[in-house]
């Protein structure tokens, strides 16, 4: 999932300034103002959250703040829409277990 | 609690249209919208729009929104941008959540435009990450730059499906395939032929039967289906590709009208009954765009500035005689854009089997994105005419006319009716300025010449990828669908303001090709 640096109609794409966060405590790089799911899907990252009583994966799937698939736990917030929140400096960005938790609590 | 004489909910193309229109007839007014950009979808929309002028027809969605932006800062519209409406209260009150507070905004008129949420399909597998909507699609590599995948299945074969499907492939991703478990392709047959020349295979009566992988999409199997919709047995397909894109419909986003006791329908989708103003059951309270039936931008935008009227009418900033007036000239816009084969009349119909013309339709269309020369010839005249010359392969009844207005030679006719289909006109003089080529919002218009000398003959078609093709580079010539034709050579690349961003790219072919030939790929060495 590379970003797309030459593109035949959209001449450049808006973007801030470059910006490092973190992910599971690894760091990665994003532009400021971009969605933090933008941000992830450039790394790489699909998996989002784990479901709460059947641990599946999930990652984004309306990206415009519908479906509630991609939340995460975000500089501490649990249930963060990744796809509408913006990216800022040195946001510690999370996997979200079940409902809120950054592991599952012993289930 | 803050006053404007009309508050809008919802940003999109319906709800600008009506904020500027509202605020021209001498209104107040404020639009709001939960997101932290305005324009709803238009700024996702690379495609030249359909339509005729009036419409803003050949406009790329992105460049209309920035055309409405515009206009609504120009003549005073309020734009409330991460403004979350959280209900509508009686008479014509709403409470918006703006950052961590909640504000009451009261008016004399409300107009909903809150559009249309994607709709889903569920299968096994369907919640892998890599199962995304097209909207999803679209929002990542349209605005955001951001590739959603490597190897893309598209599912749904309606106008979403086959434009997003193109996007994808301008964003330099790879389409494995469209499916649509319905028989025929739903969408425009221009937009079809585009990604078939492309070489996308469409499976039609298919749809998804799983997707399988580790954590995420790595693996989808497709099947065809039957009458009863029941999976055909031994027609299974597999495709490795990391993303499933639907594109399986839309349904109007109608909670808050809902909320409000607006009387509802069903139709493809809770919608408020409104009259022919968009007024809904409650008095001085409006729908427009999707939110009001699905359909697209363009209707959106001239469903906004209807609804305005009424709102100014049910207000008192203009009279009975006006609104009529106004109504008018509006619906007559909106009625030229609802014409065709692809109205809401004409919905789901198979039965159609010729154009208004009373020509026949090309079914190969309908099931496979092209049409055969056969086909094309009870359409157009080919071989006799000298000179380079349009050869328009747009033979669906779709309201578009922007060809008939990019020829200063009146080479192009389609008349008033939009509809129609465009025909060239043999006794005018082509001067191969490729406008027509380069104006055409479904690609379909190739500039031909069947006879440059020594045994070959050249076609000028519309290129929107990256890199553009080089002058004296050879390649491959392909046919409509998609496949190696002959060994072709470019011989001119034009660009220019005027084509906005479409290249018109001309290539050498040999002589018999020169109805045959539509596309070109470079001829990838094999290392690669």
């Amino acid at each position: 999932m590379e970003r797309i640096t030459k593109h035949p109609i959209i001449e450049s794409f808006d973007k801030g300034r470059k910006v490092a966060f973190t992910f599971d405590g690894k760091t990665m790089e994003g532009f400021e103002g971009e969605p933090v799911a933008a941000a992830l899907k450039a790394n790489g990252v699909m998996i989002h959250r784990y479901t709460e009583k059947r641990h599946e994966p999930r990652g984004i799937f309306c990206a415009i703040g519908r479906c509630t698939d991609c939340v995460m736990v975000v500089d501490g917030v649990p249930n963060t829409r990744t796809c509408v929140t913006l990216l800022k400096e040195g946001m510690d960005v999370r996997t979200q277990y079940g409902k809120g938790g950054t592991e599952y609590e012993k289930i | 609690m803050r006053r404007y004489d009309v508050c809008i909910i919802g940003a999109g193309p319906a709800g600008l249209s009506a904020a500027i229109e509202a605020q021209k007839l001498g209104m107040k007014s404020a639009v709001f919208d939960e997101n932290h950009r305005p324009g709803g979808q238009l700024f996702k929309q690379i495609h030249k729009f359909f339509g005729s002028k009036e419409h803003m027809a050949k406009i790329r969605g992105f460049e209309i929104g920035k055309e409405l932006l515009e206009e609504a800062k120009n003549v005073g519209v309020d734009v409330h941008l991460d403004a979350v409406v959280m209900g509508i209260y009686e008479p014509h009150r709403i409470t918006v959540r703006e950052d961590d507070s909640i504000t009451s905004y009261s008016a004399d008129s409300i107009i909903v435009s809150t559009g249309a949420s994607e709709k889903t399909i569920p299968f096994e597998g369907w919640t892998l990450p890599g199962v995304i909507g097209a909207g999803a699609a679209q929002t990542m590599m349209n605005l955001y730059g951001v590739r959603p995948g490597k190897k893309i299945l598209m599912m749904g074969s309606g106008n979403v499906g086959l434009v997003v499907g193109f996007q994808l492939l301008q964003a330099g991703c790879e389409v494995a395939a469209l499916i649509d478990a319905a028989p025929r392709i739903g969408g425009y047959g221009v937009h079809a032929a585009k990604l078939a020349r492309c070489g996308i295979p469409f499976y039609l009566s298919h749809t998804v039967v799983k997707a399988e992988g580790n954590g995420k999409v790595e693996k989808v199997t497709i099947a065809e289906i039957d009458k009863n919709w029941e999976f055909i047995p031994g027609t299974e397909k597999t495709f490795d590709v990391d993303t499933v894109c639907l594109a399986v419909g839309l349904t109007p986003m109608s909670q808050l009208l809902r909320m409000a006791g607006c009387k509802t329908k069903y139709a493809g989708g809770t919608v408020p009954v409104c009259d022919k103003f968009g007024e809904t059951s409650i008095k001085g309270l409006f729908a427009s765009g999707d939110v009001s039936g699905i359909e697209e931008a363009s209707s959106a935008m001239i469903g906004g500035k209807i609804s305005a009227v009424g709102a100014a009418f049910r207000c008192g900033f203009i009279n009975e005689k006006e609104r009529e007036q106004k109504y008018d000239e509006y619906s007559l816009s909106l009625f030229k854009l609802r014409k065709g084969l692809f109205s809401k009349e004409n919905k789901g119909r198979t039965d159609i089997t010729k154009t208004d013309e009373g020509i026949d339709l090309s079914m190969t269309l309908f099931k496979k994105g092209y049409m055969t020369e056969e086909e094309l010839k009870k359409f157009v005249r080919n071989s006799e005419i000298k000179g380079p010359h349009p050869v328009i392969e747009c033979t669906q009844n779709i309201p578009c006319n922007p060809c008939e207005d990019s020829c200063s030679f009146g080479c192009i006719h389609v008349g008033n009716e939009i509809s129609a289909v465009p025909k060239f006109d043999e006794n005018k003089k082509c001067r191969n300025c490729k406008m027509c080529v380069a104006s055409c919002p479904g690609q379909a218009i190739f500039i031909v010449d069947n006879d440059i000398g020594d045994g070959y003959a050249s076609v000028s078609f519309p290129y929107e990828f990256c890199p553009l093709p080089e002058i004296g580079e050879k390649g491959f010539a392909l046919g409509r669908d998609g496949k190696d034709l002959c060994v072709a050579e470019i011989i001119d690349v034009t660009t220019n303001k005027a084509f906005d961003s479409t290249a018109v790219v001309t290539m050498k072919v040999p002589k018999e090709m020169s109805m045959t030939a539509r596309f070109y790929r470079k001829e990838v060495p094999v290392n690669e």
